[in-house]
């Protein structure tokens, strides 16, 4: 990952110095704030429909951290019938689901080859 | 037997290039998968489902296209930027279970785990495989004992137990889990030696552990003493957390299509070149010897067969692509000959040195060397902003006929913005 290096305004020599060096930070660096885990987090494309009820649309870049075990209301990845999908993640009492928008819910505990592939932790949109 | 303290881990992936493979492809999980190398010459990775179907290592391509027909084998080309950063990943994740670690190839790991408990070391070990697993999708094998050549055989019988785990430090048997390790499967026992072994009655690792120490001291070198002593439990080999840089630097590729004019082999050879040569600067070493080798097929019929190899000694010690391609031409030109249709070439550099070694020869001119240094640090920054090949030299050729394109990659690249692994929202 990159490192960016503080931006220092105030240069060595002539006029009055910059008040604000003393506030200097680094550059903003978006891989510090959205990724958590580094070896654990991938960048997966988005194809095929979209999400609305969760903001997820068709090209989307989606920010996936393997390491996360999903919590209720979560957005996953899962491989389904041999394909990787995004799904919402749902508890319920003892029970756990996995739906898209209103339609079928997929029983976990009754369907255990399911397997969560990881937690989508953000989306990035092109606007 | 000496008292040893040591706890030394080795973590290797299960069929890595594989695995690889199905992280973002669910589809082939339970199927025979293959993986082949360069050219799709031979097989580097097998599934489970592949190697019960009987598919060797390392065995050409064309001899297993009929099992991989009749079972529905599916097969890849190799994906090596994928498998970079796979590796990536799981070498930063292992490194936090141990800050003495030595990356042992892109698949293995060797850690220390002196800190641990030895009531601990087999929890420690699980809970090193779940973490590689969940984080990364790679599952692996870990073997736990004293040395490094008792975890790697460790490691071996792990690979065949459904836990994934084997620790021989709180093992009682550790002999009889010896005796079931072949001596070709000993670490660092390579073909010599098995035959050597085998004709005197050591078959096992366990038979070479019980060989006496002076026995094997006056009939094998001193390798052979220390993989021995390792099976007894004496550290010989010691963790090396620091990479050591090359001692040599290794090039070559089967082609794609056979060659038979030395027009196709001189832009290969060069091709070769400039990738090793970026390697060594990369390195800031340099090369005192050259080797090129060309040869035809080996299952060809024997007045078919052509193979031959030539050194080139360097007057004076560069990293100068330009240089070192007009010597290997020069070297590829005295062994070329006509009439074979050529299936390998590559280059070796070797005796490499770190530039500041470099001595100047009262024949180097100062001011051409500093040129070069410039024009060669100009062309790897560009090649390492645009993509490799960039900036080239003519000589490598540019449609690269021998070179036809991987026929069934991924094109996958998890550290690549624009070959992500894609989801569906169904």
């Amino acid at each position: 990952m990159k490192v960016l290096l503080p931006f220092h305004v105030n240069k060595v020599g002539a006029g009055f110095p910059s008040p604000a060096t003393d506030y200097v930070e680094d550059d903003i660096d978006l891989n510090a704030h959205l990724i958590k885990n580094i070896p654990s987090t991938f960048l997966i494309r988005v194809q095929g429909k979209s999400m609305n009820n969760v903001g997820i649309q068709n090209g989307d870049l989606l920010v996936v951290d393997r390491s996360l075990n999903p919590k209720n209301f979560s957005t996953v990845i899962v491989n389904i019938n041999e394909e990787l999908v995004v799904k919402s993640f749902i508890k319920e009492k003892n029970q756990t689901f996995l739906t898209s928008g209103s339609k079928d819910k997929i029983n976990l505990v009754e369907n255990p080859e399911i397997v969560i592939w990881g937690v989508v932790t953000y989306t990035i949109h092109a606007l | 037997m000496l008292y040893n303290n040591n706890k030394i881990a080795l973590v290797d992936c299960n069929a890595f290039y594989v695995s690889c493979e199905r992280l973002f492809n669910p589809s082939i999980e339970k199927k025979p998968v293959v993986v082949l190398s360069s050219n799709d010459g031979c097989v580097i990775s097998r599934s489970t489902e592949a190697k019960l179907l009987g598919i060797k290592m390392g065995e050409p391509y064309f001899k297993v296209k009929k099992i991989v027909k009749e079972n529905d084998v599916k097969t890849f080309s190799t994906n090596f930027s994928l498998y970079g950063d796979i590796s990536r990943r799981i070498m930063k994740t292992l490194k936090q279970f141990s800050p003495q670690m030595e990356i042992y190839s892109i698949d293995e790991a060797f850690l220390d785990l002196s800190s641990i408990q030895n009531e601990n070391l087999l929890e420690h070990g699980c809970n090193i495989r779940k973490t590689i697993l969940k984080w990364t999708g790679i599952p692996t094998s870990i073997g736990i004992a004293t040395t490094k050549t008792l975890s790697k055989a460790a490691n071996y019988i792990a690979k065949k137990e459904k836990s994934g785990v084997v620790d021989l430090i709180n093992s009682k048997n550790i002999d009889e889990i010896l005796s079931k390790i072949k001596i070709n499967d000993v670490w660092g026992v390579g073909g010599q030696l098995t035959k050597f072994y085998i004709n005197n009655g050591i078959n096992t690792a366990y038979d070479l552990k019980n060989m006496h120490n002076g026995w094997i001291k006056k009939n094998t070198s001193v390798f052979g003493s220390r993989t021995a002593m390792e099976l007894k439990g004496i550290p010989c080999i010691s963790l090396e957390p620091h990479q050591t840089k090359r001692k040599s630097c290794c090039v070559s590729r089967s082609f794609g299509t056979k060659v038979t004019k030395l027009e196709g082999l001189n832009e290969a050879i060069t091709t070769h070149c400039l990738n090793a040569a970026e390697k060594i600067r990369l390195d800031k070493q340099t090369v005192k010897k050259i080797t090129i080798f060309i040869r035809t097929s080996p299952f060809h019929a024997k007045n078919n067969y052509y193979a031959n190899s030539k050194d080139i000694d360097l007057p004076i010690r560069t990293n100068d692509s330009i240089i070192l391609i007009k010597q290997a031409l020069l070297a590829l030109k005295s062994i070329y000959k006509e009439g074979y249709r050529y299936q390998k070439t590559g280059i070796i550099f070797s005796g490499l040195k770190d530039t500041d070694i470099y001595n100047k020869n009262l024949f180097s001119s100062l001011n051409n060397d500093e040129k070069r240094i410039k024009l060669m640090k100009a062309i790897d920054h560009t090649n390492f902003k645009y993509g490799r090949n960039a900036l080239s030299v003519a000589q490598a050729g540019f449609k690269k006929k021998w070179n036809i394109k991987k026929q069934h990659n991924s094109k996958i690249d998890t550290a690549c913005f624009d070959f992500l692994p894609v989801v569906r929202i169904v």
